[in-house]
């Protein structure tokens, strides 16, 4: 009693006022409440799934939908929207500039080849929900199975390759193996996914074997430099060595040319004298003789002309010879006297 | 006693709902459910989702999932048949098949987890034991593409398999369902996720690997410097045969000419004694004027031939 006393003494009038609206705003809020649980909106990449007493009963496209509050339920499946996961590696933050974790996710990536050799794989898998349904209700954490699935698939694959061919060649190959194999193996597991694509990312020989890989592209390229560099010596030799060999020839064939051209001009210069000599052998003789000693006597230096009687030729000769050498061989001692 | 009235007919109103409730049940899509009565089941199960009904408070409803269950194995370290020790991580996808069966045996689906360990795990212990590393890596004896320089060094080969990873994931998953058929499970499918090598075996498996590339970068350097040396040989060969050829044909050329010109020569000079006699003489004056130069001292007697006038013009 005391309590709806202090009550009437405290409501104020507009409050009151609203009392008398009371059974309005209970019926407002009931139909608040009604609507909210009765309408609902489907985003356009997703279906909306209703169950009536927990059993399906249709699926309802994107838009404004209705349900029957209560009995009926909804869960929301983005089917247009195109899902990744990522193996060996995670994206942090994807933009301009990605980041990803600097986490260790060898467990993920590092796996036996055929040739029972290690690998570094990194892949990543695209798929879309294809059947709400089984998605839904057939499968418990469909997306750890795919996980699990691609794993297994992934590992499948690279193990029936050799470690040459999953790092170079077979690259395209080792991915679509695995594509087939995981769609397989989600069909089989009813998780209505469907793989849209299976992508390669990095692949590398593990850590601490890709030095000794390095190395090799390395040796290839230095086979590459070493017979470069041989074929350089090579032609930097060989075509000057042609030339020369040209050169030489050349010389050679000039100097045929000429020694006959001489030899024929000489033969020429002969036969005119030969066909005047035989007319006057002796004058001819004598005149060539005279000619000779005309060009000859004037070259020699010292020329000494001695009568038959005279003998005391070579004192005279030592005395001549003397008087020539000696101002040659005063100058030259005297500077060993001072 | 109006009010009591209205308190009592209030109350069995609310027990009446509450009794209602109690006989109302749903089942969705991910559940199926086993009903008991004091502790024992009652009926069949119900696998069909959709509003069901039992005794009130008599009856009870056990649910469990529909669906295909995970089960993750133990990474566990197995030594292969060839004594490779590796880490096999597995995984299975099981399904309550028969929730009767399941509600009796195993209750909960915790219990089913712990007992699917033992099967599956002791399985994949003794399957993986008994067969080499190869047969659980490898699943067909595919013939490697065999591309590329590397190749050529390191025989890409795959050795023969007989039994291969399908066939053992397969027994394991058989034999399983085997152990597993009387707890109300299916055992759907058993995988191998990873394998890997223990540490240490890893430690050696990177020294086979680094041992192996070295050898591939060996070659590929030998063969580097081996075809230098051939292109380097061949520089040589060919500078020599260059080299001689042009000086054979330029000494053949040679002789030729002199041959040629020695034959000219020959047919003016020799023609008849007189051509002898004056080749004689004008070569020999030639031959005069050639040899002398300033320091040559000449002593000519009045009797030579060329001052003998001086002497004695009547001669």
């Amino acid at each position: 009693m005391a309590e709806s006393e202090y009550y009437d003494i405290n409501i104020p009038p507009q409050i009151k006022k609203l009392g008398n609206y009371m059974s309005t705003i209970i019926i407002g809020v009931v139909i608040l409440i009604l609507g909210y649980l009765t309408i609902f909106q489907v985003n356009p990449e997703e279906v909306g799934v209703i169950t009536r007493f927990g059993s399906f009963n249709r699926v309802v496209e994107p838009g404004l939908n209705f349900k029957v509050p209560i009995m009926e339920k909804v869960e929301i499946v983005p089917v247009q929207r195109q899902l990744k996961e990522e193996f060996g590696f995670r994206t942090t933050q994807a933009g301009v500039q990605t980041r990803y974790s600097q986490q260790d996710f060898s467990k993920e990536s590092l796996m036996l080849t055929g040739d029972l050799n290690l690998a570094n794989v990194e892949w990543v898998v695209q798929y879309r929900i294809m059947d709400p349904y089984k998605y839904l209700y057939e499968v418990r954490n469909p997306r750890n199975s795919l996980r699990d699935i691609t794993e297994s698939s992934m590992r499948e694959v690279v193990g029936d390759h050799t470690v040459n061919e999953v790092l170079t060649v077979g690259r395209t190959e080792v991915a679509s193996k695995a594509h087939e194999m995981i769609q397989r193996l989600a069909n089989e597991y009813s998780t209505g996914i469907n793989v849209e694509q299976v992508v390669l990312q990095d692949v590398n020989p593990p850590g601490p074997v890709k030095d000794a890989f390095n190395k090799v592209n390395e040796a290839q390229q230095q086979k590459e430099t070493l017979i470069n560099e041989a074929k350089s010596a090579y032609n930097k030799v060989i075509p000057r060595a042609r030339g020369q060999a040209q050169e030489t020839i050349q010389k050679a064939e000039g100097y045929a040319i000429e020694r006959v051209n001489n030899s024929q001009g000489e033969v020429a210069r002969f036969n005119e004298l030969y066909d005047e000599y035989i007319e006057a052998p002796a004058v001819t003789k004598q005149r060539i003789y005279l000619e000779t000693m005309v060009n000859f006597i004037p070259k020699l230096g010292n020329k000494i002309i001695t009568d038959q009687e005279g003998n005391g030729v070579l004192p005279l000769l030592q005395m001549q010879m003397k008087k020539q050498s000696l101002p040659s061989s005063a100058s030259s001692s005297s500077p060993s006297q001072n | 006693m109006k009010n009591f009235k209205t308190i009592i007919s209030v109350v069995i109103v609310a027990v009446l709902v509450a009794v209602a409730l109690d006989g109302m049940f749903i089942v969705n899509e991910k559940q199926q459910a086993v009903i008991t009565q004091f502790g024992r089941p009652v009926g069949d199960a119900i696998q069909e989702p959709g509003l069901k009904f039992k005794i009130p408070f008599i009856q009870k409803v056990h649910l469990f999932d529909s669906r295909y269950l995970e089960w993750d194995g133990d990474p566990n370290q197995v030594p292969t048949k060839d004594k490779k020790f590796i880490f096999v991580d597995t995984f299975a996808r099981w399904q309550i098949t028969d929730p009767l069966q399941f509600f009796k045996r195993m209750g909960t689906e915790r219990s089913a987890q712990s007992r699917l360990d033992d099967i599956l795990d002791g399985e994949t212990r003794d399957q993986v034991a008994n067969h080499d590393l190869e047969e659980v890596v490898r699943s067909s004896n595919r013939q490697p593409m065999s591309a590329g320089a590397i190749v050529e060094i390191v025989e890409d080969t795959l050795s023969r398999i007989t039994v291969g990873r399908d066939s053992i994931q397969k027994i394991i998953q058989i034999r399983g369902n085997e152990k597993a058929a009387e707890l109300g499970v299916k055992v759907h499918d058993f995988r191998i996720k990873r394998i890997n090598y223990v540490e240490d075996v890893r430690q050696q498996v990177y020294e086979r690997m680094r041992s192996e590339r070295n050898r591939i970068a060996d070659k590929f350097i030998s063969e580097g410097q081996g075809e230098a040396s051939r292109i380097n040989g061949q520089k040589e060969k060919e500078l020599q045969q260059i080299r001689s050829e042009a000086f054979r044909k330029a000494e053949e050329i040679k002789g030729d000419a002199d041959a040629k010109a020695a034959a000219i020569y020959n047919r003016a000079y020799n023609k008849s004694s007189q051509s002898r006699e004056l080749y004689r003489f004008t070569k020999t004056m030639d031959a005069y004027e050639k040899t002398v130069d300033q320091n040559t001292s000449l002593i000519l007697s009045t009797n030579s031939d060329f001052y003998q006038y001086i002497q004695d013009i009547t001669k």
